[in-house]
């Protein structure tokens, strides 16, 4: 399972593979281990508190070494960094007939000789035989390698020292890690704790929690774990430039997100104008270009409020429901797997869809999804129940999504950078433990029902039944009666409710300034911090007293000059990634991009089924992408996972490609319905054709140089490849249809900048 | 053909194996199942031809008017007649210019005093009378879709209060555009399912510029309150925009007062309806419900037996009820909800209520939930399990028995309603004193044939001479009623019996099968059907609904059986078509035998047609001997015998009726006697053209001869004939083209369909006591 599980970390978490690189790496305490730990040999030696460390820090008991799934490594297994010590005292002291640990000469035990290398040792040298992780190894052999779990004292509380601070580039900061015990004991176990930068571009830091900042400004945090407990140290790296001509405050969101910045001391770029407004806004809420229309009676406008009032229209039309339920659906799994799930697909797509057009608030929105009940036609949201057919699938799903929270390691041990147990786990899958079945006129459609019962999930590991807790909280008793998905998604909506909210608002951040507040977005714990609490607590708060309203925190966010600023850097903040000091441009997603091409084109893209017109984001499910090799070059989900991540964003060779000569986009270009055709035979002047061109691709005028460009690469006399003259008509649509494929390959088309 | 369900049941995913499975075990088991399957169900149709009326258009009319009314549909020959399921609506041929029958239109007079609903609307053709097609009477004005309106800019015109007749174009959106003026309270309402359409309508109301602004997507009505004065545009597709002819819709735009309630259009009933009301419900229920009752301190006092009405609002709304009973009561509980035709799942807890001083403790004593089908119902897999029929219901009936005299509490919730908030989703709650009794519902009985066609179960009851058809008859038994029910039917036109195999006491299932005679004549009739119980020492006698499919099924795997109730039985023979075969006994009179003995049926063969295959294998139904088993008969005797062993059923003495069915596969001509028609339609049209021809000639000749002066004119005449003759030539290669088709049709088509024998009457008599 744990396999799985990382996989799925893998996957989903870019600090993995940096968890997996650093835990690999570790071949010795070395000599400076003795700096900061001073096992006391000579004393009786903890199995709990001392061995256990020592193997977690070595790395022996990783997912991928002996604490994988099914049998560990070569028949040694362990627990994942330690969370079950009395079983590792099992396999360590009582398995393999006792070979692993040799009481008569401590130094000659199987552990100890693999560990150093002296014997052979997939997993390589750990420690060396000089260490002090060595010698207490060797001193709780010698010492009878007893357990200690019923006598030990136990770890109560963990914290690093500092736990913030301010800290200047390039400068190093180190950590000491405090471990109390019930005893009221309290131990330095800087040596034995694991660290992670949650920023490695920001901060690096070493086995022995010695932080060093790099080139970058801005808030960066570090998790130190110990044991099962973590504690983090989050550090602001000012830039220190002067920051002045800041932009004025519209909202909330300019106060919080401009005080950062002049905290840190990096400048904003200015305010976009308005031609780069209107394409971003509209690409951003209706997922699409502006209309040339829209774009000349957007810049004649002289209303100082005419950037809200865009807004508004926007959120008012459909193509703000259009695009972000292909946001939605993608992630709520709308997939086709069986051609008999067009029905279903299609009704859950509409669903969402007429719900955001509604603006239905965002917790109704998740109830009815939750505690969905009958039939897909009757009631569409019972589709996703039909996508996500397990209990544990629905809680991961819901956790993760609707939650910020990811639970998928707690259904096997406890979460290793989360205070999430597996009776967590099984408690939030009681809440979907009666959801009764029956079958339904359709073939592989179930009708949902609450089927009467008390609700109970039993943990996998130890076998009890657990009632229906959300997240540590506890849900008032639920009657047998009582439908406990309704009791979930009221604790959801309720206004103190830690995740709910605060999930949304990072999701929507997200959504319009490419960064999380926090990254990943879905992946909210105490060890990963937001870069600007202030601004996020204000976002959430915002959103719940607004009744959970979408529109109207989009309003928020699109009104704010945070949002409006250029992407044009300035000399200081070119680097700055976090901080939203400047818009940080990025590629049209891949159905934006084809309904971008197409209407700068003139072209429409045919979608099976649907009716000619169709813009590939009001495409329902997935099942477009077989036969559009640009949706799946360009990274359209196919809503396998309720993670965003699953959309590529990224740029590719590929990508490039597709775009300067794939049959597709040719057949745009030179479409006898499109516009290089119709601009070829428009008997305006040329000037008028290249503006009417320039406005469609960039929602702006050309400028004079790209004028005159176009002007003599249009009228240039063309010449066949046998020397003769093309003709000139000809000639003229080819010329459009260059032009056009041009814009499309320019950057700033192919960009929301 | 390939067997579908073989190559389907080794993939869950498109290019995917599940896990476990192997490639080359399931191309293995497919060959087996291949191997296996008997050759004679192989590239042939199933069903013989039924006649169906598939669409009108318009699907409705105002009452009072006359409404021209163009049909469609299949095996539609040499139609007379348009008739409906209420005399007031009368239907004649339209006729042309000419004072001819334009073919397929008709005028359709609606009195004005029909009531506003729904009706039957059949034709009869030369395979007798078709399955029926909604047909709806009115109050509004109609209009109907005159031309492609799939654009904004080529919207229709759609005046307020007014009904439009459409069909859906495939991958389109319909557009509508009206007028209207702020604070108008509109009411759009798209009927489509309900009247046997195949759409289900997605219906937006938007502004003038296209923008949605309301959307209804599952079969609901839009309740739209007019912001400002101007045009608005509705919109109207499928959910997937699929479209075609069956796809039609009848679009409603009305203005409403503010506060008056939606009255929607008429729909067809659900087949699980027909066991609703219980028999003597008052129209209206004794009391409502009165909220708040929702929980347990708010309980509603009601007192045994009681009549509630009431609805499962606002979202996962109880409605508790608190009454007080003795020990030894027995009561019935039975909720009616969705068998209205709506989206609910009652569900109901009974709990007694003790108390320890304060302490309030409730102790579960009956649950109740769904009215369970009393057949299997099909899987809705592509081989045939069970009828596509759901004669059960998500509604409840139950049997309260009361252990202790006490307070006892029952609460009423909506298994579907945890978020649905539409105070339209009502009940009606009936506690009584036990009142036995039944309600029956029957449909065409289907076998399986071939996989994915369940052309039977949408025939009408079209009977060829010689042919008997089977009815599935399934009862819902109330509050105990557990006796035998018979079975008839009565109203047969001429040459027409039917028999019914009863529903024995304590089962729900019978057979009703109706006979026509080989030489009944052409004929129609309306059917009365009945089942005859007896309860409490009097004969009860309930009527028995009919269920049949709105289109016919050639592929269940890809299509949603739409089965509803009908509200006549028309019983037609042909008079012109025969069964391929009739199975009979040889005798008529009664068959005897002794209870442990073996006997001996000697059965007849009538055969009209030439057979795919030698043999027919024959199982039984009836009471006791459907146990029998099945048996071969060759399809190239004239007789055959089957033999009945009363030991090995354990039949007790006792009347029986039974017969025997089976599947066969005949080489069916469909209409042969079209051919001489045709031919001396093309004859005439050849004769025709030559005498056309010759006059060509003629004149020809005439106008070669003719003088200056009346050249012009003897021209004009050759050019006269010759455009006659070039007309009479298209003529004959139409007639020639005729012939060729109705000579195709009526070449030998395997066809495989269910044979059913006629009944057979037999009486176990006791053995003799030693």
């Amino acid at each position: 399972m744990f396999l799985l599980c990382r996989d799925l970390w893998r996957n989903q978490h870019p600090f993995f593979g940096a968890i997996s690189l650093a835990l690999g790496i570790l071949v010795t305490a070395g000599a400076n281990a003795a700096d900061v730990l001073q096992p006391q040999v000579n004393k009786p030696v903890s199995f709990v508190n001392e061995v256990i460390p020592v193997l977690t820090k070595s790395g022996c008991n990783v997912g991928v070494c002996h604490a994988k799934a099914g049998n560990g490594q070569n028949g040694f297994q362990l627990s994942l960094l330690g969370f079950e010590p009395a079983e590792d005292f099992d396999h360590l002291v009582r398995e393999a007939r006792t070979r692993r640990l040799f009481i008569g000469a401590p130094e000659r035990s199987l552990l100890l000789l693999k560990a150093s290398g002296q014997v052979a040792h997939g997993g390589g040298v750990r420690m060396s035989t000089t260490s002090e992780d060595f010698a207490l190894l060797t001193a709780w052999i010698r010492q009878g390698a007893q357990y200690d779990g019923a006598i030990a004292p136990k770890l109560s509380s963990f914290e690093v020292q500092p736990d913030h601070g301010s800290i200047q580039r390039q400068q190093t900061q180190q950590l000491k890690a405090v471990a109390r015990y019930s005893d009221g004991t309290e131990r330095d176990v800087t040596g034995m704790a694991l660290y992670e930068s949650n920023d490695r571009a920001m901060a690096e830091v070493s086995e022995r929690g010695l932080v060093k900042i790099l080139d970058l400004s801005g808030n960066v945090a570090v998790m130190v774990r110990y044991q099962g407990q973590v504690a983090v140290y989050s550090a602001s790296v000012p830039l220190g430039a002067p920051v002045v001509n800041v932009p004025a405050a519209k909202n909330f969101v300019d106060e919080q997100v401009f005080s950062n910045l002049i905290k840190l001391g990096i400048p904003p770029s200015p305010v976009c104008d308005d031609a780069t407004f209107l394409r971003r806004v509209t690409l951003d809420i209706g997922g699409r270009l502006p209309t040339e229309a829209e774009s000349a009676a957007f810049l004649a406008n002289q209303d100082p409020n005419k950037r809200d009032a865009a807004i508004d229209e926007l959120l008012r039309s459909p193509d703000y429901a259009d695009y972000f339920a292909n946001k939605w659906t993608a992630l709520l799994k709308n997939r086709r797997d069986d051609s008999s799930d067009i029905v279903s697909n299609f009704a859950f797509h509409a669903w969402v869809r007429d719900s955001l057009l509604a603006n239905k608030p965002y917790d109704q929105f998740v109830r009815e999804l939750l505690a969905a009940t009958g039939t897909v036609i009757g009631n569409p949201p019972v589709a996703w129940y039909k996508r996500v057919k397990e209990p544990k699938q629905q809680l991961e799903d819901v956790a993760q999504l609707f939650l910020g929270v990811r639970m998928q390691c707690a259904q096997c041990h406890h979460h290793p950078f989360e205070r999430w147990s597996q009776d967590d786990y099984y408690s939030l899958a009681a809440f979907f433990s009666q959801v009764g079945r029956k079958p339904s006129s359709t073939r592989g459609e179930d009708l949902i029902f609450h089927k009467r019962g008390i609700a109970v999930a039993n943990n996998m590991k130890t076998g009890a039944a657990l009632k229906p807790a959300a997240l540590g909280d506890a849900i008032p008793d639920i009657t047998a009666d009582e439908d406990p998905r309704l009791k979930l998604a009221d604790w959801m909506a309720s206004r103190n409710n830690p995740f709910f909210a605060k999930s949304l608002v990072n999701r929507y951040w997200k959504h319009f300034f490419q960064r999380g507040l926090i990254e990943p977005e879905d992946d909210i714990r105490d060890t990963n911090p937001p870069t600007n609490p202030a601004l996020l607590a204000a976002l959430e708060q915002q959103f719940i007293t607004s009744g959970f309203d979408l529109k109207d925190l989009v309003r928020v966010i699109t009104r704010s000059h945070a949002y409006q600023l250029s992407e044009v850097p300035n000399e200081y903040n070119l680097v700055d990634r976090q901080n939203y000091s400047r818009y940080y441009p990025r590629r049209l997603q891949a159905e934006v991009l084809l309904d971008a091409i197409d209407q700068l084109a003139g072209t429409q893209t045919d979608f099976t089924n649907l009716p000619p017109g169709t813009r590939a984001v009001g495409l329902p499910d997935n099942s477009y992408n077989q036969s559009s090799p640009f949706l799946r070059v360009f990274g359209r989900p196919e809503g396998e996972s309720v993670c965003e991540c699953e959309r590529v964003q990224s740029s590719s060779l590929a990508q490039s490609l597709h775009l300067i000569n794939a049959p597709d986009i040719k057949a745009k270009l030179a479409s006898p319905t499109g516009r290089a055709e119709r601009l070829a035979k428009d008997p305006r002047p040329i000037e008028d054709r290249i503006r009417e061109l320039y406005r469609s691709a960039f929602s702006r005028e050309p400028r004079p140089d790209e004028l005159k460009t176009a002007q003599a690469y249009l009228t240039e006399a063309a010449i066949s490849a046998d020397g003769k003259p093309v003709d000139p008509q000809k000639a003229l649509r080819e010329n459009f249809q260059d032009l056009i494929w041009a814009l499309i390959n320019t950057k700033e088309f192919l960009f929301n900048h | 053909m390939t067997d579908r369900k073989n190559t389907i049941g080794c993939r869950n995913r498109a290019g995917m194996e599940p896990e476990g499975s192997h490639p080359r075990l399931c191309y293995l088991l497919l060959f087996v199942a291949l191997q296996c399957l008997p050759g004679v169900l192989f590239a042939q149709s199933v069903g013989l031809p039924a006649p169906r009326l598939l669409t009108t258009m318009p699907m409705g009319g105002r009452a009072g008017t006359q409404v021209e009314v163009t049909i469609s549909g299949e095996n539609l020959d040499n139609v007379d007649q348009l008739a409906f399921s209420d005399p007031k609506i009368t239907a004649a041929p339209k006729l042309n210019a000419a004072g001819q029958p334009e073919p397929n239109k008709y005028v359709v007079t609606i009195a004005a005093d029909c009531p506003v609903g729904l009706y039957e609307a059949r034709v009869m053709t030369r395979l007798g009378i078709s399955s029926s097609r909604a047909f709806t009477v009115g109050n509004l004005a109609e209009v109907s879709q005159t031309r492609p309106n799939t654009t904004l800019a080529t919207a229709l015109e759609l005046p307020l209060n007014s009904i439009c007749n459409a069909a859906m174009t495939q991958r389109a959106v319909d557009h509508y555009v009206f007028e209207a003026r702020q604070g108008q309270r509109l009411i759009v309402d798209c009927a489509t399912r309900g009247i046997d359409s195949k759409l289900d309508a997605v219906v937006i109301i938007a502004d003038a510029a296209g923008r949605d602004l309301l959307v209804e997507r599952r079969g609901g009505v839009l309740d739209f309150k007019v912001p400002a004065d101007g045009k608005y545009v509705i919109k109207v597709h499928e959910l997937t925009f699929k479209g075609g002819p069956a796809y039609y819709y009848r679009l409603g735009l009305w203005e409403l007062p503010a506060d008056a309630p939606i009255v929607r259009q008429p729909s067809t009933q659900p087949v699980n309806s027909f066991s609703w009301p219980p028999h003597g419900l008052p129209a209206q229920a004794a009391i409502a419900e009165v909220e708040p009752n929702n929980d347990r301190t708010k309980a509603q006092k009601i007192s045994l037996p009681c009549d509630i009405a009431g609805n499962f609002f606002p979202a996962a709304d109880v409605d508790v009820f608190e009454f007080e009973a003795k020990k030894g009561e027995v009561w019935w509980v039975e909720v009616g909800s969705e068998r209205f035709g709506l989206p609910t799942d009652p569900a109901i807890l009974v709990q007694q209520v003790t108390r320890m001083g304060d302490v309030e403790k409730l102790t579960d004593v009956a649950e109740f939930s769904d009215i369970p089908s009393p057949v299997k119902v099909s899987s809705n897999g592509y081989a045939y399990d069970g009828p596509p029929y759901n004669a059960g219901t998500s509604d409840i009936l139950g049997k309260l028995e009361i252990k202790e005299d006490g307070v006892y509490r029952l609460q009423l919730s909506d298994l579907f309603g945890g978020t649905r908030n539409d105070p339209r989703n009502i009940y009606r709650l009936v506690i009584r004193k036990a009142a036995p009794d039944f309600a029956l519902v029957a449909w065409a009985m289907h076998m399986e044939l071939r996989n994915g066609d369940r052309n039977a179960v949408s025939k009408p009851l079209a009977l060829r001479g010689g042919a008997t058809m089977a009815l599935e008859v399934v009862a819902i038994r109330r509050d105990g009623f557990d006796g035998d029910i018979e079975l008839a039917m009565d109203g047969l036109p001429e040459g027409v019996t039917a028999r019914g195999l009863k529903i024995p006491a304590g089962q729900s299932r019978g057979l009703m099968l109706v006979t026509a005679h080989q030489n009944a004549p052409r004929a129609i009739g309306s059917a009365h059907f009945t089942g005859r119980g007896t309860i409490n020492g009097e004969a009860v006698i309930r009527p028995c609904r009919l269920a049949s499919m709105a289109f016919p099924i050639p592929d269940a795997w890809n299509e949603v059986p739409s089965p509803r109730l009908f509200a006549d039985i028309p019983v037609s023979v042909s008079g012109i078509d025969f069964s391929p075969i009739t199975v009979s006994p040889t005798s008529s009179d009664m068959l005897t035998v002794v209870a442990g003995q073996k006997l001996t049926i000697p059965l007849t063969h009538v055969r009209r047609s030439e057979f795919s295959g030698a043999t027919m294998n024959l199982r039984t139904m009836g009471a006791v001997f459907d146990r029998a088993p099945a048996f071969d008969i060759q399809l190239t005797a004239d007789t055959s015998q089957a033999v009945l062993d009363t030991a090995a059923l354990k039949a007790p003495p006792g009347d029986y009726l039974i017969a025997f069915y089976g599947g066969a596969v005949a080489k069916y001509r469909h209409h042969p006697e079209e051919i001489p028609v045709a031919e001396e339609a093309r004859r005439k049209v050849e004769q025709e053209l030559m005498a056309i021809e010759a006059e060509v000639t003629k004149l020809t000749e005439a106008a070669k001869a003719a003088t200056a002066e009346n050249k012009p004119e003897a021209d004009k005449l050759v050019e006269a004939a010759t455009a006659k003759q070039k007309s009479a030539a298209a003529a004959l290669v139409a007639a020639t083209a005729r012939v060729k088709q109705v000579t195709d049709a009526a070449n030998p088509r395997d066809i495989a369909d269910i044979v059913v024998s006629e009944p057979i009457a037999i009486r176990v008599t006791p053995a003799e006591q030693k």
